[in-house]
């Protein structure tokens, strides 16, 4: 069971969730957490080849810390743009936000 | 660094030409709010500029012409380099430079205390003495020039001194509109010649056109050019009317930038490059007549105003054709010596002018007379040795300058030019002793007649405040009145010093330039030439010629019952022409209004709206017009958008994939 293919697949999984996710809430906040799961899905990914294919260089782990950052800082951004969005439109469901098209 | 230690006369160049800059920085960034401390900072500084020109005049007063130069840049075939230049001509001029702006700036502290802008007044004039000063010495044209673009800027600045007055920044705009049409014309001779000859040094200059080192047509070319910056800063004939308008600055200001030495920095180039103009015969003439013109226009012109400070920058106008119609016939010596007495004795009329204008605030001879401007004694003297000095009369300095320039005249091939002469010293000495008279003798007296009998003028003067504020206006007068008494005696020391370094034509025989250089070679020698045959009868002429314009002033204002009116008020419309300046300015106006605003600037106006605002509308709307053509697809929705980027991509990877 320890192998490179049962990662890939929980990996896989993780990321049709995340898309589903993404795809179907209305709630900008689950967006957002789906978002998450995209970004660890690829996280994983990044791991498990690191761990089964060239286990030497820690490219791999690099890049999922470096990722992790970013996803700290995109939820930063992310949330107080939801905020802001909210102030305006007391509301953080997306299809309120359509009412910005110009 | 070290060379500038141990080499006293370098450190005194340095030292005296660099400290005003380093006073206007120390007042702009430090003082500006202690207007006292601000004044005596510039002082000092420039008497230590003063002090530096006379002990290197004295220093250098035998010694061969000096030269220090760097490199300051070079590319292929072009070297610029900077340095200073130091000949007699222009250790003479540094000194008189020196010495009047410390006068000035000693005079100013009365004339200027309470002003408002004190320190400014102070930055500034450090700023023109050291533009000046190093303009004076500078060693190549381009450094010429840059100093002297300086000099119209510190120009621009203190005839707008009182900005909140309209007229007064209308003629500061004027006058540095007017400069930069002149100088147009330099800069482009400069480029030519740096283009065709590749150096802008003065004594190489000099030099080749002593050599004819330089084609005809280039020399003719290039020196007309380089005469448009002469006209521009001289106040010659198509571009003088600046130069009364300056008069709105303080009189200061105008005694020292707008008589003695700004304006005479055209003259002084005219010398500067002297055997480098007198090698285009063209060149001189056409100076020659434009010198003419405009010492005879503007002279006419101050037959007729009754502002005294219009009167003396007319006077200034002709005196410097004089000097460039003495310069344009060759008389060296005759014209640089003129610039010399004219810097002493304009500086001394306009300064003792500013004493009657700020004892009784008004700038009209008639109502000075009236208010009783004669119970000034010292002030009074003062202007009529300055006067006198100007009408040319013996011993005063003018006679001796004025009688070498008309010897230079007379000995054009052209009697006309000596006719000009003449009679331009007739006006000139009519129109000075009608303001003297004016003050002196005003009509119907003077108003309050009871004061002029306890009206001993020193005993007023000491009437609590106006004795500090008088002195130091007073002091710089006296000195400036003694230097006119007694500089037209140095004419003979004054002349070899001068000859010492200048090469005219004729020193090089060559048939080309035989004309000019037998022309030149007579003219240096003009003073020579006063003490030889025929010389009694033109020195009876100048003095005639002079004492004449006295006299008529003397017969329509001086006398009793004499109408004080002027013979020129029997012709209106000649009065009015004289008055209206010949029309030039209106001629200006008109020419600007049809020319460049209602043509030029119409059609670049129109340019600019249909055109290129024009071009950049269709632009937008273009591109306006195809976003929202676009805009569609855009719905906002934005979970749709996310589906349709997904499904393309997993349409890309199977693409690729299978």
């Amino acid at each position: 069971m320890n192998s490179l293919t049962t990662y890939l697949i929980i990996s896989a999984l993780l990321f049709s969730l995340g898309l589903l996710g993404i795809l179907q809430r209305r709630n900008l906040i689950g967006m957002l957490i789906s978002v998450e799961l995209l970004l660890n899905a690829a996280n994983l990914n990044f791991m498990a080849y690191n761990r089964f294919v060239s286990p030497d260089p820690v490219t791999g782990q690099v890049i999922t810390l470096f990722v992790m950052g970013l996803a700290a800082a995109e939820a930063a951004i992310g949330l107080s743009i939801i905020l802001a969005l909210y102030r305006k439109m007391h509301s953080i469901n997306i299809e309120a936000a359509q009412k910005m098209k110009g | 660094m070290g060379a500038l230690f141990r080499d006293p006369v370098l450190f005194a160049t340095v030292l005296g030409t660099n400290l005003p800059f380093l006073s206007m920085a120390v007042i702009l960034l430090f003082t500006r709010s202690k207007p006292f401390v601000s004044s005596r900072i510039s002082v000092c500084s420039i008497a230590v500029s003063a002090v530096c020109a006379v002990s290197l005049l004295v220093r250098l007063f035998s010694a061969p012409a000096l030269q220090y130069q760097t490199l300051w840049f070079s590319s292929d075939k072009l070297n610029i380099t900077f340095g200073y230049y130091l000949d007699p001509l222009s250790l003479l001029m540094l000194t008189i430079v020196g010495i009047i702006a410390c006068l000035v700036q000693i005079y100013s502290l009365g004339y200027m205390a309470g002003d408002p802008g004190y320190s400014r007044y102070y930055a500034f004039q450090s700023l023109f003495a050291w533009a000046m000063m190093n303009m004076v010495i500078a060693g190549s044209m381009l450094q010429l020039f840059i100093f002297w673009e300086m000099v119209g800027l510190a120009s621009y600045f203190l005839i707008g001194f009182y900005y909140e007055k309209w007229s007064a920044s209308q003629a500061g705009k004027k006058a540095f509109v007017m400069n930069r049409v002149g100088d147009v014309g330099f800069f482009l001779g400069l480029i030519l010649l740096l283009i065709a000859f590749g150096n802008l040094g003065i004594p190489e200059l000099n030099h080749a056109a002593v050599t004819h080192g330089l084609p005809q047509g280039l020399l003719t070319v290039s020196s007309l050019l380089i005469f448009c910056g002469v006209i521009g800063k001289s106040a010659q004939f198509p571009l003088l009317t600046w130069l009364p308008d300056a008069m709105e600055g303080p009189t200061p200001v105008s005694a020292l930038l707008h008589s003695a030495t700004m304006v005479a920095a055209g003259v002084y180039m005219f010398s500067r490059i002297f055997p480098f103009f007198s090698a285009s015969p063209d060149t001189m003439a056409v100076a020659l007549a434009i010198g003419t013109v405009t010492m005879l226009l503007s002279s006419t012109m101050a037959m007729v105003t009754y502002d005294l400070k219009q009167v003396w920058a007319y006077s200034t106008v002709s005196q410097l054709g004089y000097m460039v119609m003495a310069l344009a016939s060759g008389g060296y010596v005759a014209g640089v010596f003129h610039l010399t007495t004219h810097a002493g004795f304009k500086a001394l009329l306009f300064l003792t002018s500013g004493i009657f204008i700020h004892e009784f605030h008004t700038n009209d001879m008639r109502i000075i007379g009236k208010k009783g401007g004669r119970k000034l004694k010292i002030p009074m003297v003062c202007m009529a040795i300055g006067a006198l000095a100007l009408s040319g009369v013996f011993p005063f300095s003018g006679f001796f300058s004025k009688e070498a320039i008309l010897t230079v005249l007379a000995s054009q091939p052209s009697k006309i030019w000596y006719a000009a002469g003449l009679f331009g010293a007739v006006l000139t000495a009519y129109y000075s002793f009608r303001l003297i008279f004016h003050i002196l003798l005003p009509k119907g007296g003077i108003e309050e007649a009871h004061h002029e009998e306890h009206g001993a003028s020193s005993h007023e003067h000491e009437e609590g405040h106006h004795g500090y504020i008088f002195w130091t206006m007073a002091v710089p007068v006296m000195i400036l009145a003694g230097v006119s008494l007694v500089l037209g005696f140095t004419e003979h020391t004054l002349e070899h010093f001068l000859m010492r370094s200048i090469q005219v034509p004729g020193e090089l025989v060559a048939p080309a330039a035989h004309a000019v250089s037998v022309a030149a070679h007579v003219a240096a020698g003009g003073a020579h030439h006063a003490h030889e045959a025929g010389s009694p009868l033109l020195t009876i002429l100048g003095v005639s010629a002079g004492l004449l314009g006295i006299a008529i002033a003397w017969f329509e204002y001086g006398r009793k019952g004499a109408s004080r009116n002027g013979f020129l008020s029997y012709f209106p419309a000649i009065w009015k022409l004289f008055d209206c300046r010949w029309f030039l300015d209106i001629f200006y106006r008109k020419g600007l209004d049809t020319l460049v605003y209602a043509g030029l600037t119409s059609l670049f106006t129109k340019n600019d709206r249909r055109v290129i605002d024009g071009g950049i509308d269709g632009i937008c709307v273009f591109t306006e017009g195809s976003g929202r053509l676009f805009s569609f697809l855009q719905s906002g929705m934005l979970q749709f958008n996310l589906l349709l980027m997904v499904l393309g991509a997993g349409a890309a990877v199977l693409y690729f994939v299978i």
